[in-house]
């Protein structure tokens, strides 16, 4: 049984906390990306899942076994590089049976998993070449062909595809998720691009600064993120946020009100908050109508647009910004610019101009509210919507 | 000489006499001059590198009774220039006739390849160290291990001499006995041991900065796959450094080829003694006769082994260097 615990696995350098007290458990089969900026520590407990660097403290548990002080050799687990990382002096054939070799595998036994592999990797043909004979696209699937011969109980895979072109590396997306449904392995995925992570995954677990954020199915992290953080990270373009004051069932921000249906929203603690809302859950007034919990409208200015051909991004100045020239950014205190600005997706075919004066509306069963840490209060702010689940750090909802 | 061949085409009229005219050549066209010089230069070091093997030659095909008669202004050049007094080839036999020369040979070669398995095996494991772990003291004890190969070898003659004869006593286990150092006067390890330490530094200096230069990402890809660390040096590492392994272990094989202070120290020139070849050249020097010939021949045969070495290994390296970059 392939499943993998990390149980307050901690990685201390000199003066830095690079991974703090993360605990994750991941069942048998599952797909989990590690995803978060650079810097946050994804690396960094991979390589110690994979026991190339050994943590300060905790525990990791593969199947069952608790292999924290195990090289990685006796872990039964194979890696799949950024860098590839194929041996330069042997051929494709040599490089995937490594492994193989190294544990004495009978030879026909090496030759027939080497051929499945290539099989299944669309590489027959190629393996009596040289690495550096292979286009970066092959040479990643002789790394992931490397990974896959010894069968091991879980793969470990560290931004594999960040060294591919764009088109390729969507191509290989496909693939990668075609192979976990062939091979049924656990696999621990680390990535910092949050579309790899929602579009492959089964749960995702978000880190920053070293620390776990949330662990959750993707869509979970999405639609109802454990802080701002989360919300920010995950979706692009990301969620705007502004700063707002909870007094009442109202949340006021600078420019605008936002109705809180205290069914929906814990109301008794009035104070600051941060109300975030996505690009696509923000309407034109004249579009609204399929919104069932529209906010009152909101007056805004268009100020630039985005045409990206399947819909358009529209960035808003709220408020009287547009007639006092803008926000002024510089100088200006940083959450009230932000909360100047909003960001609008629309229809493609929808005409605005810059400058336009425009209305619109949020819906309210989108918005979301923060406290000032950044732990999530509320998901959707209307009559009906849920507060929070508990989706945190220890395991989310399961699959 | 200074013939007017007409106008050379200038334009300034000034023809000059044959000196001025090729000074005026070289200075329009300076590459022709450069090409001369470094042809000159080519040709002169093959000649002088050359020059001491052919004397060799001329000095071991001579038979003995001519040897203090060589011609040197036979070909009647300004240089003197040695030519053989009659033609005697069975010399290349007969060194092995009058002393065991391929005995001293077989030590020579014998002792080398042994220092050099040694040298390039503790040199990997060092260079490992030096070059892909961090550790405290790591550049300290780098510039120490550097330091000590730039001693004078002389300074450890008796040290060593005294060691080696036995006797020494290193330590006594209370109660058990005394441990003193053995007797190895005229065997192997007499000289493979100190051969081993004092070209050691280079050897790990060599090989760190190879090793240094391999990507973390295919250390860790190996080890991922199932070796350990000494596996992945020796499996990965090594083979990919190989342009760096054959440099150190040529150097090393060479250094000690040659060496004779500490040969002609912990050995009594026998053959059987392990003497080295440079020991055996001395053999030929009898009480009543000295047989410069064979001496010469016999220096001749002794260059042999180096001589395919190089050409061998430099194959190597050559290759070694253009089969690919390491692309990571």
């Amino acid at each position: 049984m392939g499943d993998v615990t990390l149980d307050g696995i901690t990685k201390r350098y000199d003066d830095v906390v690079a991974v703090d007290d993360v605990n994750i458990h991941i069942e048998d089969g599952e797909f989990v990306t590690l995803v978060g900026p650079s810097g946050c520590g994804k690396s960094t407990t991979l390589e110690i899942v994979a026991g190339l660097t050994n943590p300060s403290g905790g525990t990791v548990t593969i199947a069952d076994r608790d292999v924290t002080r195990l090289p990685p050799k006796d872990r039964d687990i194979s890696m799949v590089f950024q860098n590839i990382a194929l041996f330069p002096h042997m051929n494709v054939r040599k490089n995937i049976s490594f492994g193989l070799r190294l544990r004495d595998f009978d030879s026909e036994e090496t030759e027939r998993r080497v051929q499945r592999a290539a099989e299944i990797l669309q590489l027959e043909g190629m393996l009596d070449r040289m690495p550096d004979e292979l286009s970066g696209g092959q040479q990643q699937r002789v790394g992931i062909g490397r990974a896959i011969v010894r069968e091991p109980e879980v793969f470990l895979m560290d931004e594999p595809l960040a060294n591919l072109d764009a088109k390729l590396r969507v191509h290989m997306r496909t693939e990668l998720q075609r192979l976990h449904d062939e091979l049924e392995t656990t696999i621990l995925y680390v990535t910092h691009d949050q579309a790899e992570a929602m579009t492959m995954s089964d749960r995702i677990a978000v880190l920053n600064h070293g620390e776990l954020q949330q662990f959750a199915p993707p869509l979970v992290c999405y639609n109802e993120p454990a802080n701002e953080f989360v919300a920010g990270f995950i979706g692009s373009p990301s969620m705007n946020f502004l700063e707002g004051e909870m007094g009442g069932e109202r949340v006021e921000t600078p420019h605008f009100s936002v109705g809180v249906d205290p069914a929906a929203v814990d109301v008794g603690a009035d104070g600051p908050v941060t109300v975030g809302i996505r690009p696509e859950d923000i309407y034109l007034r004249q579009t609204a109508a399929t919104v069932e919990q529209p906010t009152d409208a909101v007056e805004a200015t268009v100020d630039v647009l985005e045409p990206m051909g399947d819909e358009i991004f529209v960035y808003l100045l709220l408020g009287d910004a547009a007639d006092d020239g803008g926000p002024t950014v510089e100088g200006a205190d940083e959450a009230s610019a932000r909360s100047d600005q909003l960001l609008m997706s629309v229809e493609p075919d929808v005409r605005l101009e810059s400058g336009e004066r425009v209305e619109v509306v949020l819906d309210r069963d989108r918005v979301h509210l923060f406290d000032t840490g950044g732990d999530a209060r509320a998901h959707g702010v209307a009559e009906g919507s849920e507060a929070p689940t508990e989706v945190n750090a220890d395991g989310g909802e399961g699959r | 000489m200074a013939t007017v061949t007409g106008d050379d085409g200038d334009g300034d009229g000034d023809d000059g006499n044959a000196l001025e005219r090729s000074a005026r050549r070289a200075m329009e066209r300076p590459w022709t001059v450069y090409r001369a010089a470094f042809t000159f230069g080519v040709v002169a070091f093959v000649l002088i590198t050359l020059f001491p093997f052919y004397w060799l030659l001329v000095l071991a095909l001579t038979p003995l009774t001519n040897v203090n008669n060589i011609d040197f202004e036979a070909f009647g050049l300004p240089l003197p220039v040695p030519v053989p007094q009659g033609f005697n080839p069975a010399a290349f036999v007969e060194v092995f006739r009058l002393v065991p020369f391929h005995r001293f040979m077989f030590n020579s070669i014998f002792i080398g390849l042994v220092t050099t398995a040694i040298v390039l095996v503790i040199a990997s494991l060092a260079g490992y160290a030096f070059g892909r772990l961090e550790f405290r003291g790591r550049r300290v004890l780098m510039v120490l291990f550097l330091a000590i190969s730039y001693f004078p070898p002389v300074t450890f003659a008796i040290p060593i001499f005294r060691y080696f004869t036995g006797g020494v006593h290193l330590f006594t286990i209370p109660g058990v006995t005394a441990v003193y150092s053995p007797n190895w006067f005229n065997t192997p390890g007499a000289l493979i041991t100190p051969f081993s330490a004092l070209f050691m530094p280079l050897a790990i200096f060599i090989l760190t900065t190879f090793y240094s230069q391999i990507p973390d990402g295919l250390e860790d890809a190996a080890r991922i796959e199932g070796t350990t660390r000494i596996g992945a040096l020796f499996r990965v590492i090594v083979p990919l450094s190989a342009p760096g392994v054959a440099t150190a272990g040529v150097l090393t094989f060479i250094s000690i080829y040659n060496e004779f202070f500490f040969s002609f120290l912990l050995t009594d020139g026998q053959a059987q003694s392990w003497a080295p070849i440079v020991w055996g050249i001395l053999n030929y020097q009898g009480q009543y006769q000295q047989y410069y010939n064979l001496m010469a021949a016999a220096s001749l045969i002794g260059v042999i082994p180096v001589a395919v070495l190089v050409v061998l290994a430099q194959e190597k390296i050559v290759s070694g260097l253009t089969s690919g970059g390491l692309k990571e």
